[in-house]
């Protein structure tokens, strides 16, 4: 006889607020419905009645693991619209920022994977290195969350000396290699506890949309930075990680690999950094009458943003499309066949960002 | 449903415009920054989304934005790879056919956009609110949004 157990919207096992209704026969999962909303707060309408510049700041507050891809994505718009070409500075500058963000929200995401799989050990050396990245990131911008890096135009601060900070994100490439990979592709438990776990074949991943780390975990080879190369990344070259397993562990994996990348491109962007301004134009920005979009590749994947203006003083609409928004969804089709007790971690390697879901 | 990178490799440009045009109700498509876009007030969506789908490209979302006469003209982004495909085309009595059918990962874009603006999706297996906050009926952002475009050119 099927029965049904409510997941949430508020429960020790989520992250973030929203509902699973889980049906099971016995311990097997046959079908799950997923609702969001609890966190909406309609950004998308306040933004329009805010002008250019507080736009920014409100826009980076979408999310806060990756703020710093909402408002880059959001001035990557206006500038399309408004022609504004970025200095070379200023794109390294966003680059670095975009691949620090990047590597302490996979290393957040991947504390998570550990404690879901009851790796403690594993959870804390993974939280102590992200510390670490959070200091990098609190050393250029001052702060912790919303970096406030970001402006029409360019960035707000400068990286005035690169060279400890080359140290730095270096000392960090090797407890990733020697630690973190390793953990979650060989050690026994992890693999037990991952493998075969929550599958998504690489059909269902476009049948869903998928991107991101879970596209590139079902064999996807989809990445906006390789793709459409923005910011520094045609300069710096950019390598995929993909997996083909499609499943816990894959996602695990791609994530742990893609910090070693990110590693790589932070490390050559703060050594290759040009010369240069930080900014196109100083004083209030003037977008004119038109619309555009920009993608960029955030932490859960492709961030998706339409901006139109009438050449007013705010924008007229602006569109927000999250990673998650389009990953969450592909839950339905992960947990069918799977034991109930699994759904914490199926869940969480979707790295659901219910924040960035409701806006 | 599949996408082939080959294929898509192979796709050039001139032959993705010649098929986006023989789309039912589609238009010629105009280079607009870095992307293909059609505007097409007639478009027959649900013809577009089996032959995007057929063409291996993947829907990154839908913009739902509110006109003047109380329709609302609907973007359908596109991405093959790297080129970005954006058709515009607008409600028709305040709806237009779903495009969940032919693609599922459509069902929730939809839904928002209903929420937002009040869009009936004719065929929507489930249109139910998405992001709603209760206390709000649908179509709010037209109702609490100042702004809204002028009716497209038809």
């Amino acid at each position: 006889m099927p029965y049904t157990i409510p997941i949430g919207p508020y429960h020790p096992a989520l992250e973030e607020p929203y509902k699973l209704s889980v049906r099971c026969v016995g311990e097997t999962v046959q079908q799950a419905k997923i609702e969001i909303g609890v966190t909406c707060r309609v950004i998308e309408l306040l933004v329009q009645k805010r002008e250019w510049v507080p736009a920014v700041t409100l826009i980076e507050r979408v999310c806060g693991i990756c703020s710093n891809v909402h408002a880059m994505t959001f001035c990557r718009a206006a500038e399309q619209i408004a022609g504004i070409e970025v200095p070379a500075r200023a794109r390294y500058i966003r680059t670095i920022i975009a691949e620090l963000e990047r590597m302490h929200s996979h290393l957040l995401w991947a504390g998570v994977a550990a404690e879901c799989i009851g790796f403690h050990t594993l959870f804390m050396e993974i939280y102590a290195l992200r510390e670490q990245v959070m200091d990098l990131l609190e050393t250029i911008s001052g702060n912790r969350v919303n970096y406030g890096m970001n402006r029409i135009g360019g960035v707000n601060r400068d990286i005035p000396d690169p060279a400890p900070l080359i140290a730095a994100t270096q000392a960090m490439a090797e407890p990733i290699e020697r630690d973190i990979v390793p953990a979650f592709m060989n050690n026994p438990t992890a693999t037990r506890r991952m493998s075969g776990i929550g599958p998504l074949s690489k059909e269902h991943a476009i049948e869903w949309g998928v991107v991101g780390p879970m596209a590139r975990a079902s064999g996807l080879e989809i990445d906006i930075r390789a793709d459409r190369p923005y910011n520094a990344y045609q300069e710096l070259g950019f390598k995929i990680v993909t997996q083909q397993a499609g499943d816990v562990q894959a996602r695990v994996v791609v994530r742990a690999l893609e910090m070693l990348e990110s590693v790589r491109l932070v490390t050559e962007a703060l050594r290759t950094i040009p010369s240069g301004p930080l900014r196109a134009f100083e004083g209030m920005p003037r977008i004119p009458p038109g619309e555009g979009f920009a993608v960029t590749e955030g932490p859960r994947g492709e961030a998706f943003y339409y901006v139109a203006s009438d050449g007013g003083t705010t924008p007229t609409r602006v569109k927000i499309r999250t990673p998650s928004f389009v990953n969450v969804p592909a839950l339905e089709v992960m947990i069918v066949g799977q034991q109930f007790s699994d759904m914490p971690l199926i869940q969480a390697s979707t790295d659901p960002c219910v924040a960035c879901i409701d806006r | 449903m599949g996408t082939s990178h080959t294929a898509e490799a192979d796709l050039s440009r001139t032959v993705l415009a010649a098929r986006l045009a023989a789309i039912p109700g589609s238009a010629e498509a105009e280079e607009h920054g870095d992307a293909l876009w059609i505007v097409a007030p007639q478009l027959d969506v649900e013809a577009m989304a089996r032959e995007m789908t057929a063409l291996g490209c993947r829907l990154i979302t839908m913009t739902g934005l509110a006109r003047e006469d109380a329709e609302t003209t609907i973007i359908y982004h596109y991405c093959l790879r790297q080129q970005y495909v954006s058709f515009k085309t607008c409600t028709r009595g305040g709806a237009i056919a779903s495009i969940t059918p032919t693609l599922r990962m459509a069902s929730w874009i939809e839904r928002e956009i209903h929420d937002f603006f009040g869009v009936q999706f004719v065929g929507h297996p489930n249109l139910v609110p998405l992001l709603r906050p209760p206390g709000l009926k649908d179509g709010f952002f037209r109702e609490a949004g100042p702004r809204s475009t002028p009716p497209e050119q038809d």
